[in-house]
């Protein structure tokens, strides 16, 4: 393929402004394609626009009442910036991700674009409808967006289901790109019985880990319920729930005569070590539209359990690097203790998880296939 | 008619290959002592663990196999032999009679010898393949000097392979090269012929008929158990395909498998079952004469005849033997003593890193003299003060010092307030690339309390530097300045 001029829109990257993993997944996304293009990535930020490892930063410092109006200022102002630098060289692709910036797309829509869908308002409201205004005014600007797109990507099949149900947007016009990882930002050579000490669990107790917003879409409701059978047999599991939300109060008072350490909100540093450490990783999810989460419990070489949602069904095989399960407790109660009931097994998945990350989890791959969609687009 | 088809069809050849090597093991209880002479470190690097082992599998397969195998060279048997200069080095050491046994057999008209790495290196991975191939240029000088023979087919080390290296072969000027016959490269196509990979005949060796002699032998679980020699060579005779490529570690006779196994009466059986059934011994060189290649084979990632995952990650696959990989390639700007440095290029010494489960675990720990862990750890300090003995015979040596390989106990351990979080650099440069890995609150952590630039200052002894980055708390700044000041310290060494 040519080298092309490539400007991705994206309200948070991984050097600014950042929020969640959207900002890891555009950036590394970025960086990977400006080994063979020119990349151009418009964003917020209230630093000096940057060049970084070959990706140019063009910041702008959007202002508004609320996040609707926000974004709309957002998306004026980088525009302004995408034509500065279109003038010197036009632009072959623009790319856009998410909602925040649709006001922009809206404004380029004759160009060559292409609209990315890391989440949809629907499934981030945890699989409802809502009736407030905001509601609806982002997802009217999803509709918008993948239907002036030239073309839009999702990033698992359950996704691209999703985005074609709530928003008409036809099956020829929308491709799978999965997320990638970078695994050595994930996998640490930790003695796991040196953390586990530290957080008074015996170096042979076999450590459970939740990680994720305690909010219900993430189901740590469900988690706790089966902990209670898990415990029932296991008298030395010990479980480890990392994360902050609103179900915060709900959950550790319906734990309490549980061995759950709800440690809040932790450093990525503290999360590497837990991760490293944990001898099994929960992913209880009611909806997940990719489960980044288990890229990462699969680059540190642990086994999951992991409810039979969105990216998480399609990416597990059961009994080859996971276990999938039922959304209740039950099924995932039975799913826990299988792997912690036979250790040498679940470290055998979770090294099998490690493999599949390296074959189709790192970003030049899937940046090859973002390149198969910018190709279509041009021709 | 089915018996007439039967006997019509042609009986492959069997091509019997025999790989014989010995590391120079690592000293498993080395420390640094700045007393001894340049001249004693063979003494200081090396286990004194490596003539007992040399000297045992003398006796229980060296001298032995050899002698079977001598008597049928002498009955028309052919067969091939991969000697490492290592190898030759010990047997010069500390079993000369032994090395005069194999003088016979090398000299015999119906041996072969191979060529490969004179360290059993891991340089053909390298970036940089003139390392490799001078090591190939050495192994060949020495069987010239030792056997008056120059190897016209080459083996690699543990047959890893790939584009790369074929075409470095063909330069070299070699008639063909031994690799594995992974099923990824081939298809649906049979390891029995020969292929070419840009340009170079390639013979691919059969992994189940080998590994029916190299692991499955002694195995009572097998239900081919007990293996004689005449099922063997039935096994030979019914397959299909030009020939049979079979190549076994030497040690499998009596080493691996005890004598009393039966894998030597084994060994002096299969030459007369063979014969008996009308197949073919061949010389590798015989047969790049006699068959033409039927197709060609592309390898773009390297493969090997290493584990069940037959690729390089045996010696490459995880973080520990990558920071030593990338150091022993580093270490080449600090190489006064060239031979030193090869020594530690041995793949065994990467082999023994390996953290691997399961059965391809359990080979790892057989071969090892010590534990994963601490043979990452010994290599490290070996190398270290290898490139710190080296520092005052070079002309800058205050970038030397500041670019040079750390000692484990010097290494940077990124910590957070609770404790370590796994990276560990060994080096300015590892340092540089662990940014870019490590979380970012422990890099600010560190900032915080400035180790980040005593490090710089007192280990690596670059005030200069370690000024420059006092105060920057972006990850992405501190990556610029610390790549900007290692190229510069890199130009002044080149």
């Amino acid at each position: 393929m040519e080298s092309l001029k490539v400007a991705f829109f994206c309200w948070e990257s991984m050097y600014a402004e950042r929020v969640g993993g959207l900002a890891n997944a555009a950036t590394n996304l970025a960086e990977t394609l400006a080994k063979d293009h020119e990349v151009h990535f418009f964003t917020r930020g209230w630093v000096q626009d940057q060049v970084i490892n070959d990706v140019s930063y063009h910041y702008c410092r959007p202002q508004g009442n609320n996040t609707v109006q926000y974004c709309e200022d957002m998306s004026n102002q980088m525009v302004e910036q995408f034509r500065q630098t279109d003038q010197k060289k036009r632009f072959d692709i623009l790319h856009f991700h998410d909602w925040h910036p649709i006001q922009a797309l809206h404004r380029l829509q004759d160009r060559e674009t292409i609209l990315t869908f890391h989440s949809t308002e629907f499934g981030r409201n945890g699989n409802q409808y809502g009736d407030w205004w905001e509601y609806r005014e982002i997802s009217g600007k999803e509709w918008y967006g993948g239907l002036i797109a030239k073309r839009v990507t999702a990033v698992s099949t359950v996704m691209k289901n999703e985005v074609m149900r709530l928003y008409n947007i036809p099956d020829w016009k929308c491709d799978i790109v999965p997320n990638g990882i970078v695994p050595r930002q994930y996998h640490a050579n930790i003695d796991p019985g040196e953390v586990k000490q530290r957080y008074g669990i015996h170096p042979y107790a076999p450590l459970i880990l939740f990680i994720g917003r305690l909010v219900y879409q993430k189901g740590p409701d469900l988690f706790i319920e089966a902990l209670r059978t898990v415990c029932r047999d296991r008298w030395d599991a010990k479980v480890i729930v990392a994360g902050d939300g609103g179900m915060r109060q709900f959950l550790q008072e319906r734990a309490r005569d549980l061995p759950v350490n709800f440690v809040g909100y932790i450093p990525d540093s503290e999360y590497i070590r837990l991760l490293n450490a944990c001898d099994l990783v929960v992913i209880p999810s009611r909806n997940e539209p990719f489960g980044l989460v288990l890229l990462e419990a699969w680059s540190a070489e642990k086994p999951v359990v992991a409810c039979d949602v969105g990216g998480l069904s399609e990416n597990i095989d059961t009994f080859v690097n996971g276990i999938k399960v039922q959304t209740d407790p039950g099924s995932l109660a039975w799913g826990i203790s299988t792997l912690i009931g036979d250790p040498t097994n679940a470290e055998v998945l979770g090294r099998r998880g490690r493999a599949k990350v390296d074959r189709q989890f790192l970003w030049s791959p899937i940046a090859n296939r973002m390149e198969g969609t910018y190709s279509q687009v041009c021709s | 008619m089915m018996t007439e088809l039967e006997n019509d069809k042609k009986m492959p050849d069997i091509c019997i290959g025999f790989e014989v090597h010995q590391p120079f093991r690592l000293n498993r209880y080395f420390s640094p002592d700045p007393k001894k002479k340049e001249k004693d470190l063979d003494s200081l690097y090396f286990d004194a663990i490596n003539r007992e082992v040399l000297e045992r599998v003398a006796e229980k397969c060296y001298v032995p196999a050899t002698n079977i195998l001598l008597e049928k060279l002498d009955e028309g048997f052919h067969c091939t032999f991969s000697f490492s200069g290592t190898f030759i080095e010990q047997l010069e050491k500390w079993r000369p009679d032994v090395l005069s046994l194999f003088d016979q057999v090398a000299r015999h008209k119906n041996s072969e010898l191979l060529g490969q790495t004179y360290y059993h290196s891991i340089a053909g991975c390298f970036g940089d393949k003139t390392e490799f191939m001078e090591q190939a240029g050495m192994h060949t000088e020495l069987m010239h000097d030792l056997f008056r023979i120059r190897p016209t087919v080459f083996e690699n080390t543990e047959f890893t392979f790939n584009n790369h290296i074929a075409s470095c072969v063909k330069k070299m000027g070699y008639a063909g090269v031994f690799t594995e016959g992974v099923n990824r490269i081939l298809d649906w196509r049979s390891a029995h012929h020969i292929y070419t990979c840009n340009d170079v005949p390639v013979l691919l060796r059969d992994i189940q008929l080998s590994d029916d002699i190299a692991f499955r032998f002694g195995n009572r679980g097998w239900d081919k158990f007990p293996l004689t020699a005449d099922t063997y060579a039935d096994w030979i005779r019914s397959a299909n395909g030009d020939l049979v490529n079979v190549f076994i570690d030497y040690e499998t006779f009596g080493e691996h498998f005890w004598k009393e196994t039966g894998i030597l009466n084994f060994l002096s059986y299969l030459p007369e079952e063979l014969e008996k059934r009308g197949v073919r011994t061949i010389l590798p060189s015989d047969a790049l004469e006699s068959y033409m290649p039927v197709g060609t084979v592309d390898v773009k990632e390297t493969i090997s005849w290493a584990d069940i995952e037959k690729d390089a990650s045996a010696w490459m696959g995880n973080e520990r033997q990558h920071t030593a990989y990338s150091a022993i390639q580093k270490a080449a700007a600090f190489a006064k003593d060239k031979a030193l440095w090869r020594y530690l290029q041995t793949s065994d010494h990467f082999y023994y890193m390996a953290s691997k489960f399961g059965t391809c675990g359990e080979v790892h720990n057989y071969f090892s003299h010590h534990e994963a862990r601490d043979a990452f750890k010994i290599y490290m300090a070996v190398l270290a003060d290898f490139e710190n003995r080296n520092i005052r015979f070079m002309k800058n040596k205050r970038s030397a010092k500041t670019l040079r390989t750390l000692p484990p106990e010097e290494a940077f351990h990124f910590t957070s307030p609770t404790g370590y979080v796994g990276y560990a650099a060994y080096s300015l440069d590892q340092f540089c690339d662990l940014l870019r890995v490590v979380p970012s609150d422990s890099i600010a952590y560190h900032q915080e309390r400035g180790d980040l630039a005593q490090w710089i200052e007192h280990t690596l002894q670059d005030q200069k530097l370690a000024e420059d980055i006092i105060g920057r708390r972006d990850r992405q700044d501190l990556i610029i300045t610390i790549n900007q000041r290692r190229e510069e310290l890199w130009s002044r060494l080149k």
